[in-house]
């Protein structure tokens, strides 16, 4: 257990350190973000705009952020793996590929969370736009259990990313669709409804919504049940990833791809 | 006259080598993740973004608006990934070292791109016409189209000014995606310029598309030729000085690169 820990530790010290250095990353926890935030929040606050709506304003460009490095920077994590030629070396290494990816994910999580401070300065420095009605305890809660979300989905589909090499492709040309599907900046209540049946199997579409309610005074506030949903959904997803770990090492040594860069 | 057919004849085939070797999405999977995907979520994301936020009457204003940048996607992407690929694949010292004439090598970077481009805008139109019932029937097709090849034009002109960079500067795509969202906020896509600060307006109006998408979304009201030209001729202007700019660039950081060894770096 202790050498799991240790090696876990390994690879977020690293996963930080890389963090440090790659411009991504900086692209991803704070250019991004801002760009997003600006848009939202030019198109949110217009003079008149409900003060629900300018939340989303606020927090929306740190949701895109954080999500972005959670789980996209995670995916491109493996694919600079793959380039850097040590794919095969992880795959190959006694320790178990969830336990690496583990540390690299919680490194992606720690550094997501940066991209709340750029996104909320932009909005009370250039928009005046502040949380008036905040509940720290709840909102706190939220941002926990969203984070705990991101930490599941992220630990069960990144080695998809070392399975298949056109997987980051399509999550990345896919990534508007998961911010219009989990409501990071409007609510998914103005979605289709069967786009509304489709977000509903996304754990942190519930912990999206506490997390807005969390800062308004009125609508609902069923936040025990958003909590558990989210929490039995990534749970589901991490049950489900043990089968597809044990998949993913078992067709990565059959396929013989993980060099091709 | 040969001379100019032995151009000819070069450019044709360094669009050719540029399409089969650097086009970064001729492939099944590439071509679906960024030519389809991202601009369906694209125009999905900002109509609902802009629905919500100003009603459903405002869908077409949002949809309009983010399917003509999607030129970006093509022009920006596409032409700056163009050199950023040339140096990942190792071929870009070669291409400085050949005595191909430079301002034929240079523009045979942004044709395929800004092909694209116009289909990728094809692609996003028809989006808005079957999900949001974008209403042609009085709009200026004719016109629209010019706006539509004249906008994929002046993006790649933009393209190629960062292209250049690409020379002596190893994650150039970095600024390809800064500069592709950046256009969101100050072209006038996603909300009026007038809205920005005085100071912003004018990088505004100093960028392609701010123009090109008000003389589109004009035509697309009916507007004639007449009524819209001024702004085209604004639109090509704006992007033949960034392509222009971008040739004196790519002049300069080459004999730069060449000088540091930069070219090798990746």
């Amino acid at each position: 257990m202790r050498s799991l820990a240790r090696a876990s530790l390994s690879a977020f010290r690293v996963s930080l350190r890389l963090r440090v250095i790659s411009t991504w990353s900086y692209l991803n926890w704070l250019v991004f973000p801002v760009l997003f935030a600006v848009v939202g929040l030019y198109v949110l606050s217009r003079p008149g705009a409900a003060s629900s709506h300018v939340v989303y304003g606020v927090l929306g460009g740190g949701l895109i952020g954080y999500w972005s490095v959670a789980y996209l920077d995670g995916g491109n994590g493996i694919q600079e793996e793959r380039w850097n030629g040590t794919l095969e070396q992880i795959f190959a290494t006694p320790t178990r590929l969830w336990v690496i990816l583990l540390g690299k994910i919680t490194g992606g999580l720690l550094f997501g969370l940066l991209a709340f401070l750029p996104t909320a300065a932009i909005a009370y420095l250039g928009f005046h736009a502040v949380l008036p009605n905040l509940d720290p305890g709840r909102f706190a809660i939220s941002l926990g259990i969203l984070t705990f979300s991101f930490f599941c989905i992220a630990l069960t589909l990144t080695p998809l990313f070392a399975l298949w090499r056109w997987a980051f492709s399509m999550l990345n040309g896919f990534e508007l669709g998961v911010y219009i599907l989990c409501g990071f900046m409007f609510p998914v209540a103005v979605l289709a409804p069967w786009a509304q049946g489709v977000a509903a199997l996304l754990a942190p579409t519930w912990a999206v919504r506490a997390l807005y309610a969390s800062t308004l005074s009125g609508g609902p506030r069923d936040f025990v049940v958003w909590w558990l949903a989210t929490i039995g959904l990534s749970l589901a997803y991490l049950a489900g990833a043990y089968f597809l770990y044990a998949l993913v090492e078992r067709k990565a040594r059959i396929s013989g791809q993980l060099a091709l860069a | 006259m040969k001379r100019l057919a032995l151009e000819a004849a070069v450019f044709g085939r360094s669009t050719y080598l540029q399409y089969v070797a650097l086009f970064q999405w001729a492939n099944p999977q590439g071509y679906v993740a960024y030519k389809v995907l991202l601009p369906v979520t694209q125009i999905l994301f900002f109509v609902e973004l802009g629905v919500y936020a100003t009603g459903p009457q405002n869908a077409l204003y949002f949809a309009l608006g983010n399917a003509l940048q999607l030129t970006a996607n093509a022009g920006i992407f596409g032409v700056i990934a163009t050199v950023a690929n040339e140096r990942q694949y190792g071929t870009l010292p070669i291409l400085l070292a050949s005595p191909a004439n430079r301002m034929v090598t240079f523009l045979s970077r942004a044709i395929v791109n800004v092909i694209d481009g116009i289909a990728t805008v094809v692609v996003g139109l028809a989006i808005v016409v079957v999900l949001f019932g974008l209403n042609l029937q009085h709009a200026n097709l004719l016109l629209l189209a010019i706006c539509v090849v004249v906008i994929s034009l002046t993006t790649a002109g933009l393209g190629l000014m960062f292209g250049s960079i690409g020379l002596v500067m190893r994650d150039a795509i970095i600024i390809a995606n800064i500069v592709y969202y950046l256009l969101l906020i100050v072209c006038g896509i996603n909300f009026p310029v007038s809205r920005l600060p005085g100071a912003v307006q004018v990088l505004s109006f100093a960028l392609p598309l701010t123009r090109g998408v008000q003389a589109a979304r004009d035509a697309a009201a009916g507007a004639s030729l007449g009524q819209v030209s001024g702004l085209l001729a604004g639109e090509l202007l704006v992007g033949l000085s960034w392509a222009l700019a971008g040739y004196l660039l790519f002049r300069l950081l080459e004999n730069w690169a060449r000088r540091g060894g930069l070219q090798e770096a990746y």
